[in-house]
C-alpha cells in the first residue's frame, strides 16, 4: 500500500514532466540563462531571443532558477552544457560562480558566453553587453544631477547584495559622483533583497533619516515599484526625485505620478535578440565585425575585440512623456 | 522543555520586558538620531508594520494551537494577486477587496485541511504547500508584474473615521475579536487545550480537528486582510511578495510570548513583538547601520530575550531546589 | 523486538526510494535518451554533496527528539565558509582553511546546542533566531561580495573526480553518511539517540545523558555543515555569502521525504541518501527536458506532501 501510494506520487511528477517534454530537433540548439524568472525585465529578453531564435532558425532554450539563488543557476548552466547545448548565454548572478562549468563547457565543446550580466576572468568568449556598466552609472548620475542639482543628498536601493552586476553599476556611480561632482553625496547603498515590500520600507526609513533627501536610485528593477510606493505614501513627490533602472512597463505609473523623474534602461527584448544572434555566430564560427548591423535589430552592435564586448548601444533615458511609446 | 513559571506571571513578565524594550529602544534612538521622535516617522513605522501585524496576530493563534504557517506570506501573495488582478479589470475596490479576503480564508482552508486531514505536522505540511503556492503566483503572473495598479483601493483605505485611519481600526477590531474569542468563549479554551496536548483535549471531549481546521482558516484570512493593505499601499504584485514574512511573524509571536510548544498566547504581546522589531529595524538605519544587519538584529534580539528567560527560569528552579 | 522491527521499516524506506529514484531515471531517460551517460551521473553527485551533509545534519537533529530541528544549517554553510576566507585574507596560512571551516561550523552548532540544551529554548526558535544571525552576518561581514582566493590544490580536490565520482562526494559525504549509518545502528550512541527521540522521558529515567548526547548532535550538526562550507569553497572556487540560502528548508525536505518522522525516533540515514538523491535527479531531470524551473518548487511540494499522507494512511492501517 505504502509503495504503492509512494509510486504513484512519483509516477505524477513524472508524468508532469513529460507534458512538458520538448522532442529534439536537429536545429542548433541557443540557450539562455537569466538570473531570476518571473520577472517582466527577463521575460522581455526571452521574448527577443524567441524572435532571433525564429529568424535565425535556431532552437531557443530559456531556464533560469526561481529565487535568484547562485548554485541553483549553476545547476542549470551545467545541465544545458550537459544536454549538448550549441551555445549558451548566461546572466551571471556571481562572477565567480561560473569558473566550474567553464572548463566543462570547452571540454563538451559548448560555446559559452555571458549576457547581460558579465563573468570577465572567466574564460567566456564574449560578452553581450546592454551598455558598458560605466556608461549606465554615469547616465543615471548625469540625468539625476540634472535634476536635483549638483548639491543633492542621494540615496540608493539595491536589491540581492550578492548580485555583481548591480554592485558594479553602484560603484560606477559613486566613481562619477567623486570625479564630476564633489557637492554631490551619495549615501551608503542599502539592500532590499528582492521583495517589493521590503524595498518601500528601507526607502521610507531612508527617508526618515534624511529629511534632505533630494533623490533615490532603485538599482534592481525588483526594487523599482516599493521605492516609487514609499515616495508616494510619504507624499514626497516633487521633493525627492527617484530613478533607476526600470523598464517603461514596470515604471510607467510612477513616471506620470511623478515619483520617478526619469528611469534609465535599454530594450530587454533587443539585448535578447542580440544575444541569440551572437549565439548563432560562434556556432558558426564567424567572427564579429567592429560594427554589426543585424537585421531585425533597430541600431548595429558594435564589437570591441579586446575587452571581448559585444555592445547594444547607449541605454534610453525614459521619462514622463515618452515612456508611452514603448512596450516592455 | 516545560516552562516551570506559573503561566499567568510569564505572560505579564513578558509583556512588561517588551514594553520596557521598546521605550528604551525609541529613548535610545531620540537622543541619537534627531529625525527619530517625529510624527512623520512614527507613521512610517506603523505604515510598514500593518501587514506584518495582522499575519502575526494569525500566526499568534497557530502557535498557541501547536501549529505553525510557514506558508501564510505566499498566501497573503496570492490573495494580493486576486486584489490586484480585479482592480486592474477596474472592479470595484471594495468589492475586490471582500474578493482578497475570501481568498485568503479559501487557502486557509486548503492549508487546515492538508494539516488536519491529511494529518500531517504543520510545519512539514507548510512547507510543502508553500512550493505549491509559490508555483501557483508564478503562474498566475506569467512573469509579468501587477505593477502601477489602480489607485481605487488606496483611495477607499485613506479614509478616516474620527480621525483615526482606517487600518489602526481594522487591527483593533482584528485584535479585540481574536481577544473576546480567545477569553470569552469555548473556542479560546478549547484552542489552548488542543495546544497543550491534543490527546487530551480529545479525550476531554474537544473537537480537536474542528479547532485546529478554524484556527488555519482565521489565519488565512487575516492573511487576506493583510493583502487588502498590501496593495492598498504598495499597488504591487511581484513573483517574490510575501517571502520574508512567515518567519518574521513567528519571530514576532515567540517575542511576545506565546509559547509554540501551545497551550499560551499573548495578543497584546505579539503586538509589541512586532513593533519593537520595526522599530529596531527604522531606528538602526536611521543611526547609520547598514540595512544589511537587520536579520542580525532580529535574531540577537529573539535569543537575547527567550535566553534572558531561560536564564531566569533556570535560575528559579534552582531556588525552588533550595528551600525544597 | 522494536529495533528489529525499526530495522525493517528503515530498509523498507530505503527500498522504496531506491525503486522511486531508479524509475525517475529510466522515466527520463525514455524521455530524454541523452541523459544517460556518465557526466550526468557527476553532476547529480556534484549537486547532492552538500546537500546531502546538510541534510545528514538535519536527520540526526531530528532522530534525536526533543522537538529537534536546525533550520540554522544553511546560514552556517554560509558563515563557517565566510569567516574561514574572512581569517584567511587578514592573514591565517591558507592551508588552515579547511580546519577553520569545520572548526567555525562545530563552534556555529555548539551555539544551538547550548540554546538548547541550557537555557531550554525550543530547537525550532533557538535555530530559527540563529539562522537570522549567521545568514545575515555571512551577508553583512562582507557586503554580500564574493571571496576569491582558494588556492589551486583545494579545487583540484573540489572539481575531482575519479571514474566519475566527485571526489568531495566519495572522500567526505559518503563515510560521513557511512559512519553515521553505523553509529545509529550498531552502537550505544545509536540507541541512545532512537530512544531519546522515541520517548525523553524513559530514556532520562534509564540514565540516557540526554541533554549531553544532544548538544553533541546539533554540534556534529554544525560540524557537517562546516564540511558543506568547505565543500562550496573548494567547488566554486570562492566563498559566497548566500551559499547556504533555502538549504534549511531543502534539507528539512529531504529528511521527510527520506522517512525521518519529524517528532523523532524514527528514520534511518540510508533512507534520506535516498531522498537528496532522488530530490537531485527529479531537478536535474526536469531541467534536463527544459521544464520550467517553477514546476520543480510545486512538484517538490506536492511530493512532499503525497509521500507523508502515504506514511500516515499506512502507520494507521499497521
Amino acid at each position: 500500500m505504502k509503495d504503492m501510494v509512494r509510486i504513484f506520487a512519483t509516477a505524477a511528477a513524472i508524468a508532469t514532466i513529460g507534458v512538458g517534454a520538448a522532442f529534439a530537433q536537429e536545429k542548433p540548439k541557443v540557450a539562455f540563462v537569466p538570473q531570476i524568472v518571473g520577472i517582466p525585465y527577463f521575460n522581455a529578453m526571452e521574448a527577443g531571443g524567441k524572435k532571433a531564435a525564429a529568424d535565425l532558425g535556431v532552437d531557443f532554450i530559456y531556464s533560469g532558477p526561481v529565487d535568484g539563488n547562485p548554485v541553483d543557476q549553476l545547476q542549470i548552466v551545467q545541465n544545458l552544457i550537459d544536454q549538448g547545448v550549441n551555445a549558451l548565454a548566461v546572466s551571471v548572478l556571481d562572477a565567480s560562480a561560473i569558473a566550474p562549468v567553464a572548463e566543462a563547457a570547452k571540454a563538451k565543446g559548448v560555446k559559452l558566453f555571458t549576457s547581460d550580466s558579465d563573468a570577465p576572468d572567466s574564460g567566456r568568449l564574449v560578452y553581450v553587453a546592454q551598455a558598458t556598466d560605466e556608461g549606465l552609472g554615469d547616465a543615471i548620475i548625469d540625468e539625476l544631477v540634472k535634476r536635483v542639482g549638483e548639491d543633492a543628498k542621494i540615496g540608493i536601493v539595491s536589491g540581492e547584495a550578492t548580485a555583481s552586476n548591480l554592485n558594479a553599476w553602484i560603484g560606477f556611480m559613486q566613481k562619477r559622483a567623486a570625479a564630476r561632482y564633489p557637492k554631490l553625496k551619495l549615501l551608503e547603498p542599502q539592500y532590499a533583497g528582492s521583495t517589493a515590500q521590503r524595498a518601500a520600507q528601507v526607502s521610507s526609513d531612508l527617508m526618515a533619516a534624511n529629511p534632505d533627501l533630494k533623490g533615490l536610485i532603485a538599482v534592481a528593477s525588483s526594487t523599482c515599484p516599493g521605492v516609487a510606493q514609499a515616495i508616494e505614501t510619504a507624499g514626497k513627490i516633487g521633493q525627492i526625485t527617484a530613478t533607476g533602472y526600470c523598464s517603461p512597463n514596470t515604471a510607467r505609473a510612477y513616471l506620470k505620478s511623478g515619483a520617478f523623474g526619469f528611469t534609465v534602461l535599454w530594450d530587454p527584448s533587443q539585448l535578447g535578440y542580440l544575444t541569440v544572434w551572437a549565439g548563432k555566430q560562434l556556432i558558426d564560427g564567424k567572427a564579429f565585425e567592429a560594427s554589426n548591423t543585424i537585421p531585425g535589430m533597430t541600431s548595429p552592435a558594435t564589437y570591441d575585440a579586446a575587452t571581448g564586448i559585444l555592445l547594444l548601444g547607449p541605454p534610453a533615458i525614459f521619462t514622463a512623456e515618452n515612456v508611452d511609446k514603448y512596450d516592455f | 522543555m516545560i516552562n516551570v513559571l506559573p503561566r499567568g506571571a510569564v505572560v505579564e513578565k513578558r509583556e512588561l520586558l517588551l514594553l520596557a524594550a521598546c521605550v528604551l529602544a525609541i529613548a535610545l534612538f531620540a537622543i541619537a538620531s534627531p529625525f527619530f521622535a517625529t510624527a512623520d516617522n512614527a507613521v512610517t513605522i506603523l505604515r510598514n508594520s500593518v501587514e506584518l501585524l495582522l499575519i502575526s496576530l494569525g500566526m499568534s493563534l497557530l502557535l498557541a494551537m501547536g501549529g505553525v504557517d510557514v506558508s501564510i506570506g505566499t498566501v497573503m501573495g496570492l490573495a494580493a494577486f486576486v486584489i490586484g488582478r480585479l482592480l486592474t479589470a477596474a472592479v470595484d475596490p471594495s468589492l475586490a477587496a471582500l474578493a482578497g479576503i475570501l481568498a485568503g480564508t479559501a487557502l486557509g482552508m486548503v492549508t487546515g485541511a492538508v494539516v488536519v486531514f491529511g494529518r500531517i505536522p504543520a510545519i512539514v505540511a507548510t512547507l510543502g504547500l508553500l512550493g505549491v503556492y509559490k508555483a501557483a503566483i508564478y503562474l498566475a503572473l506569467g512573469g509579468a508584474w501587477l505593477s502601477g495598479l489602480p489607485p481605487t483601493l488606496t483611495e477607499m483605505l485613506q479614509v478616516r473615521i474620527v480621525g483615526v485611519p482606517i487600518a489602526v481600526i481594522v487591527i483593533a477590531l482584528s485584535y479585540g475579536v481574536i481577544w473576546l474569542a480567545m477569553r470569552r468563549t469555548p473556542f479560546g479554551l478549547h484552542l489552548l487545550a488542543v495546544g497543550n496536548s491534543e490527546e487530551k483535549a480529545r479525550l476531554q471531549g474537544v473537537n480537536t480537528k474542528l479547532i485546529q481546521f478554524s484556527t488555519f482558516v482565521i489565519s488565512g484570512t487575516l492573511a487576506g486582510v493583510a493583502a487588502v493593505f498590501y496593495i492598498g499601499t504598495y499597488r504591487n504584485v511581484e513573483m517574490t511578495i510575501g517571502s520574508t514574512l512567515a518567519l518574521d511573524a513567528i519571530a514576532a509571536v515567540v517575542l511576545g510570548g506565546t509559547s509554540i510548544l501551545g497551550g499560551k498566547c499573548s495578543l497584546l504581546g505579539t503586538v509589541l513583538g512586532v513593533l519593537l522589531l520595526r522599530i529596531l529595524q527604522n531606528g538602526l538605519l536611521l543611526v547609520g547601520v547598514p540595512s544589511l544587519w537587520q536579520a542580525v538584529v532580529t535574531g540577537a534580539l529573539l535569543i537575547g530575550v527567550l535566553s534572558i528567560e531561560g536564564l531566569s527560569g533556570r535560575l528559579q528552579l534552582k531556588f525552588a531546589g533550595a528551600t525544597q | 523486538m522494536i529495533a528489529l522491527r525499526r530495522m525493517r521499516g528503515q530498509n523498507l524506506v530505503l527500498a522504496i526510494l531506491a525503486a522511486l529514484w531508479v524509475a525517475t531515471i529510466i522515466g527520463l531517460s525514455a524521455l530524454s535518451p541523452a541523459m544517460f551517460n556518465a557526466g550526468t551521473l557527476t553532476n547529480i553527485l556534484q549537486f547532492s554533496t552538500i546537500l546531502s551533509l546538510v541534510a545528514l545534519g538535519q536527520t540526526l537533529v531530528i532522530l534525536s527528539g526533543g522537538a529537534g530541528i536546525d533550520l540554522s544549517i544553511g546560514g552556517t554553510v554560509s558563515l563557517s565558509a565566510m569567516l574561514a576566507m574572512l581569517a584567511f585574507k587578514t592573514g591565517m596560512p591558507i592551508a588552515l582553511v579547511p580546519p577553520a571551516c569545520i572548526l567555525i561550523g562545530l563552534l556555529l552548532g555548539a551555539i544551538n546546542g547550548l540554546l538548547v540544551t541550557r537555557l531550554r529554548i525550543l530547537p525550532l526558535i533557538a535555530t530559527l533566531g540563529t539562522l537570522f544571525i549567521y545568514s545575515g552576518s555571512a551577508l553583512a561581514l562582507t557586503g554580500g561580495a564574493a571571496m576569491s582566493g582558494v588556492p589551486a590544490w583545494m579545487l583540484a580536490w573540489g572539481r575531482g573526480t575519479i571514474a566519475s565520482l566527485p571526489l568531495p562526494f566519495i572522500t567526505i559525504a559518503l563515510p560521513a553518511f557511512i559512519v553515521a549509518g553505523i553509529v545509529l545502528l550498531w552502537t550505544a550512541w545509536g540507541r541512545w539517540i532512537y530512544a531519546m527521540g522515541f520517548n525523553e522521558r524513559s530514556a532520562r529515567l534509564v540514565g540516557i545523558p540526554v541533554d549531553r548526547v544532544r548538544f553533541l548532535i546539533y554540534t556534529i550538526s554544525g560540524g557537517l555543515g562546516g564540511l558543506a562550507g568547505l565543500i562550496s569553497l573548494a567547488w566554486l572556487g570562492s566563498g559566497r555569502p548566500n551559499i547556504g540560502q533555502n538549504l534549511e528548508l531543502e534539507s528539512l525536505t529531504a529528511a521527510m521525504l527520506g522517512g525521518v518522522a519529524i517528532v523523532g525516533g524514527r528514520g534511518g540515514v540510508g533512507g534520506v541518501l535516498a531522498a537528496v538523491l532522488l530530490l537531485v535527479t527529479l531537478k536535474t531531470g526536469l531541467l534536463r527536458l527544459n521544464v520550467n524551473t517553477v514546476w520543480q518548487v510545486g512538484i517538490v511540494g506536492i511530493l512532499l506532501i503525497a509521500v507523508l499522507i502515504a506514511d500516515r494512511l499506512t502507520t494507521h492501517r499497521r
